[in-house]
């Protein structure tokens, strides 16, 4: 069958057919994409902490603003070219059109890898502590590696577990695999408490079902589970039963009764169903002999002393060891949110700082704080000499951002470690792109290590959008993005690879096709536009 | 649009200008907000630095749309369906706004009346 209207255009609307879809198609994407604006928006004006301002690094996102204009210009070079039938530039520019979607993804992934694998930490007080984490170590300091063969960071809640008791319906097979590869390495055995006794058939005595030393398994908790669901069938089901039989007796000798005026009166008898119910087994608890000490992702956990509860209603009994956060490199300690939070109470926020668990307990934060006050006050020197005092206030008419008096950032870090003011730090291009080369710096003394007791732990997360809103609407907008240059990127390099046999058969057809190709790839970069001004420089 | 060979050829000489037009535009605003000679307004980040920037992208967005994807000449039926569209965000976004002055708790049921 004859596609109509996809190279001349129809004359109700004057365009071809494919066109009018793809202007539809815009449309409904202005309207999601303007959804995600608005979102920020919102988000941004409503934030109850500080908004991170250009907290991205500028140059990936300003090379990647330059190859998206770039592959705009190339695109319509290479419809341009169609039209002209120039089948050579138009390969020529396509291929660039293509191979610029692939360098920008290539440094959107740059930018993603970094942020995953960046640790942000909210202390109790609302300091901020920004860097990396260490890897856990042996005895014999070499890495920990967990059942996945991969390093464990330093930040595992540890208990030292005496009595383990399962959910029979919830518990997570992985983390059972984990218990018990931690069980062998620390030569401790889990065995079961005590007899599992159930009854499994109505009107039969119980049965054993598991006896008291059996190790534990997830064949053991299957088997177990198997028997408590099958109870809970029976008894639903009897207990079903039992409730339409007297429901059935209430209406009978309540004919003109509604039902809502005989709920009341309507109960099971259960001391006459009990004898016909079965066991359900709804936990089971084992042993841990010795006690031995488990270690727990904190995500995973609800520390308690003496009881904490997993995830999957695992209750893990046993004392709370020390688990500190250890960072091996600290490279920002940011007290905005904490002089946010002090100025609410009334508190004068530099007081508030001075008294806050890091500067109190880190003398190499305290160090970088003093460091930092030296700067602000030249800052604050500069920006008086330049523009003076406002007469009717006597204040300076202009004073230091928030953000430059109260964060300390990495670049802070390495103008200090190497002597020279704020903002004069050589960084080298791969720093622009991955953020500060720890291992280069690490003779400059230029990032601490630092451990962090549990109790000073309000919030962790990586830079994710598990860290605040700022991240969840970065990566939504970005990640939304950057889908849409991989779709567009694909359409074109189909018209690239294969196009060649529609060029040669109907040439105006794959320019049309091209043009809507196009049209998209426009799009994207148009939203790109204001991607990057309002997430990388605002 | 351009159609003709001709017209093309002419066309391309546009496609440069609004290129180098969208560089020049991409290299103000991140002067602005980078380097402190250029910034505008207060020192550090304010409304004005948000108005500029804004603005630019806006102007680089028009030319995008209107040289790249034809918008400055094209069928009315496209003005149609691409305003409907930014239409339709922008009343949204307002209705959505207008939320903005609802108290959360509302002094009137939590003073006792």
């Amino acid at each position: 069958m004859e596609i109509p209207y996809i190279v001349t255009p129809r004359k109700d609307t004057g365009l071809f057919n494919s066109k009018i879809a793809i202007w539809l198609f815009l449309a409904s994407e202005v309207m999601l994409f303007g959804g995600f604006f608005s979102a920020y928006v919102f988000l941004r004006l409503g934030a109850d902490y500080p908004w991170p301002e250009r907290t991205l690094p500028v140059l990936p996102g300003l090379i990647n603003t330059f190859v998206l204009i770039g592959s705009s210009v190339t695109v319509v070079f290479a419809w341009a070219s169609l039209k002209m039938r120039q089948w050579r530039r138009f390969q020529i520019f396509m291929g660039i059109t293509v191979f610029c979607a692939l360098i920008f993804m290539v440094l959107k992934g740059v930018e993603y890898n970094v942020k995953f694998h960046h640790q942000a930490l909210r202390l109790k007080d609302y300091t901020v502590i920004e860097g990396h984490l260490g890897y856990e170590k042996d005895e014999h300091n070499k890495p920990v590696l967990n059942h996945h063969g991969k390093e464990v960071e330093e930040n595992l809640i540890y208990v030292q577990t005496s009595k383990l008791t399962f959910n029979t319906v919830r518990f997570h097979k992985p983390w059972i695999e984990e218990l018990l590869t931690q069980a062998e390495h620390h030569k401790s055995s889990i065995k079961l408490a005590a007899d599992i006794k159930a009854v499994t058939k109505e009107g039969q005595p119980a049965e054993v079902i598991a006896k008291e030393g059996e190790p534990l398994s997830i064949e053991l908790l299957n088997k177990i589970q198997g028997v408590h669901l099958e109870a809970r069938k029976h008894n639903g089901a009897m207990r079903t039963a039992a409730l339409r039989s007297e429901w059935k007796t209430a209406k009978t000798a309540n004919p003109d009764k509604k039902g809502w005026q005989l709920a009341s009166n309507v109960n099971i008898d259960a001391a006459a169903l009990a004898p016909r119910l079965l066991d359900e087994v709804s936990s089971v608890a084992f042993n841990v002999d010795p006690a031995t000490r488990f270690d727990f992702k904190p995500r995973d956990i609800k520390e308690g002393d003496g009881s904490s509860v997993l995830r999957d209603d695992t209750v893990v009994e046993g004392k709370l060891l020390e688990s500190p956060m250890v960072f091996h490199a600290v490279d920002a300690i940011d007290f905005q949110h904490l002089a946010m939070k002090a100025v609410e109470k009334g508190v004068d926020p530099m007081v508030a700082i001075e008294n806050s668990w890091l500067i109190k307990n880190n003398p190499f934060a305290k160090e970088a704080w003093e460091w930092n006050k030296v700067q602000v006050a030249k800052i604050e020197k500069e920006l008086l000499e330049k523009y003076g005092v406002d007469k009717k206030t006597g204040k300076p008419k202009r004073e230091p951002t928030a953000k430059e008096r109260y964060r300390v950032g990495w670049q802070d870090f390495v103008s200090k470690a190497n002597g020279v003011d704020r903002d004069d730090a050589e960084i080298g291009i791969k720093e622009q792109f991955m953020g500060p080369d720890y291992h280069g710096r690490e003779d400059k003394h230029t990032f601490a290590e630092l451990s962090v007791p549990r109790e000073q732990v309000g919030f962790a997360a990586k830079f994710t959008p598990a860290w605040n809103t700022y991240y969840a609407i970065y990566f939504t907008i970005t990640g939304l993005h950057g889908l849409h240059v991989i779709g567009g990127a694909l359409v074109l390099a189909y018209y690239l690879f294969f196009g060649k046999k529609m060029y040669l058969t109907n040439p105006e057809w794959l320019a049309n096709r091209v043009e809507i190709g196009g049209l998209f790839w426009h799009f994207v970069d148009l939203v790109w536009i204001f991607v990057f001004p309002i997430l990388y420089l605002m | 649009m351009a159609n003709s060979p001709e017209e093309i050829k002419k066309a391309v000489r546009t496609y440069i200008f609004v290129g180098l037009i969208l560089f020049i535009g991409t290299g103000i605003t991140v002067a602005v907000a980078t380097f402190p000679p250029f910034d505008v307004g207060i020192h550090g980040f304010d409304k004005w630095d948000c108005i500029l920037g804004l603005t630019i992208a806006t102007i680089k967005a028009t030319l995008v749309g209107a040289i790249f994807m034809h918008l400055n000449h094209e069928k009315k039926a496209v003005y149609w369906l691409f305003g409907s569209g930014i239409c339709a965000v922008i009343s949204l976004a307002g209705l959505t706004a207008l939320a903005m002055g609802d108290p959360i708790f509302d002094k009137f049921f939590y003073s006792g009346h």
